[in-house]
């Protein structure tokens, strides 16, 4: 187990790619923070961990919101002292093409997937540094890169995380904290279904070189990786699991 | 029976390291190395540790040594599961202009035409098996260029762009071609020229604060080797320390 007593945040944990993510930190031998706005669906993913046998906080966030992530910061620390890993996963991803896409839409969007990166790490680097090692993993995405119609907020949001987080390498570097993003492909979750069939997006999922339908699972085992000691000379970085759908 | 890793540059700085993490990993390593008798103690080495090794000599820049060399190694295993090309270097520090057309093609050809004669001659028995993973090194240098490397720098940026090319030919046989970009390591070449004093000064800008160890690249190496990496293909891991985040 590469991870045995340390401590992990992940928000978004409770669904999706974030929820495989806390599994998968938890059976390497993390205890995992649940933190999502869905507090339900985060108690379950906590039930599970601790049916893996892996300790685990479920905690109810907003992670646009100060307040609510300093309370998640509170509780994490309250309930094990200190942290490790903090995973930026949680994100909306709402439809709308540019020309009617409403301004609070937009702000939305831009304030949890990109604010909640600014918010959720600023609550955790003291701790971090205090203790002069940490990962910050955050969960961007391929369409920072690629773009994605109907979907410009979303885009600029995720490609903001990614200079976000070389930012934040640079200036956490010397306190021997990294800071990476990856950028999963288009995976089989439930975020991108929008209006598409069933069959559509099948296909469309399975259009890439390797002819693989992502799964949430399939982006575990990079963020493994990054937590583990074997990245620890990995930051600024950006790791693309896409299947080869792009190569940049 | 183990997986099969072919290593060139094997036996030196980075290489080694990448030989000994592998086999660490349980995999029977293949150390293919311009200097034999280094690449035979890299097998003791690891020998020594109770891991799986063979050393052969290997010019890379010759095809016909490659064809040999890929032919004995499928006779051995009868596979090839990891292919790594690290050997390499820059050889030369000097101005466009000093640079002669011998010297040119020797950093090109060990370099970049090594890791195409390499992929050329492993890629049919990786079809055949249906699976395989092949690694392939560029450098920092590769994406920011380097005053007084210009074929290096030209050479790694080509390593780049073809491993993406290789990778969208070989998908479909689920073969994964990936490149690691190292930035200052402290391999025995580049530590043999410079001071622990003046190389601190010289990369003081790196975030991480301090260079990096052939072990911390081959880590990088190491996890595009294993189930946990199946879905990036056409990728490059940069290990710098932060000093490059393209």
């Amino acid at each position: 187990m590469r991870l045995q007593g340390k401590v992990a945040v992940v928000t978004g944990g409770a669904q999706g790619i974030g929820r495989a993510i806390a599994l998968g930190l938890g059976r390497e031998g993390a205890k995992v923070v649940v933190a999502d706005l869905q507090a339900d669906k985060a108690k379950s993913v906590a039930d599970e961990l601790t049916n893996l046998g892996s300790e685990s906080l479920p905690v109810e966030v907003d992670v646009a919101s100060e307040s609510s992530v300093k309370n998640v910061a509170q509780e994490t620390l309250g309930r094990f002292g200190h942290v490790d890993i903090l995973v930026n996963d949680a994100g909306v991803y709402p439809t709308a093409l540019v020309v009617d896409m409403k301004e609070a839409e937009w702000d939305r969007t831009i304030n949890v997937n990109l604010g909640g990166n600014f918010l959720c790490s600023r609550a955790f680097v003291p701790s971090l540094r205090a203790q002069k090692s940490g990962r910050i993993i955050s969960i961007a995405s391929g369409i920072a890169h690629y773009g994605a119609k109907e979907g410009a907020h979303y885009a600029a949001s995720k490609a903001a995380i990614i200079g976000f987080v070389k930012s934040l390498a640079r200036e956490l570097g010397p306190d021997g904290i990294t800071a990476n993003a990856i950028c999963p492909g288009i995976a089989n979750t439930a975020l991108p279904r929008g209006h598409r069939t069933e069959e559509e997006l099948m296909q469309r999922l399975r259009s890439n070189p390797l002819g693989h339908v992502l799964e949430p699972e399939d982006f575990v085992g990079p963020v493994l990786f990054l937590a583990s000691d074997a990245a620890s000379y990995i930051t600024g970085q950006t790791i693309n699991v896409n299947c080869g759908s792009y190569m940049i | 029976m183990s997986q099969v890793a072919l290593i060139t540059g094997g036996a030196n700085g980075i290489g080694r390291a990448v030989a000994h993490r592998m086999a660490a990993g349980g995999m029977c390593v293949v150390i293919a190395d311009f200097d034999g008798a280094a690449a035979e103690s890299v097998k003791s080495e690891i020998a020594e540790s109770g891991g799986k090794a063979e050393a052969l000599s290997v010019d890379v820049t010759r095809a016909n040594e490659i064809k040999a060399l890929v032919t004995d190694v499928g006779k051995r295993y009868g596979q090839i599961d990891v292919l790594a090309n690290i050997a390499g270097g820059s050889f030369y520090t000097k101005r466009i202009e000093e640079f002669t057309w011998a010297e040119w093609k020797e950093v090109i050809d060990v370099n970049l035409k090594g890791t195409f004669l390499m992929c050329r001659e492993v890629a049919p028995i990786m079809q055949r098996q249906k699976r395989g993973r092949i690694l392939n090194t560029a450098s920092n240098y590769g994406l920011t260029g380097a005053a007084l490397r210009t074929p290096y720098a030209a050479a790694k940026a080509g390593i780049i762009a073809f491993s993406k090319s290789l990778a969208q030919e070989l998908a479909p046989y689920g073969i994964l071609v990936n490149t690691v970009a190292p930035g200052p390591t402290d391999t025995p070449r580049v530590m043999g020229k410079e001071s622990p004093e003046a190389r601190r000064q010289r990369w003081s800008n790196i975030p991480l604060g301090r260079t990096g160890r052939p072990e911390d690249i081959a880590e990088a190496f190491f996890f595009l080797t294993t189930p946990e990496s199946a879905w990036i293909t056409g990728q490059t891991f940069h290990v710098n320390g932060g000093l490059v985040t393209p």
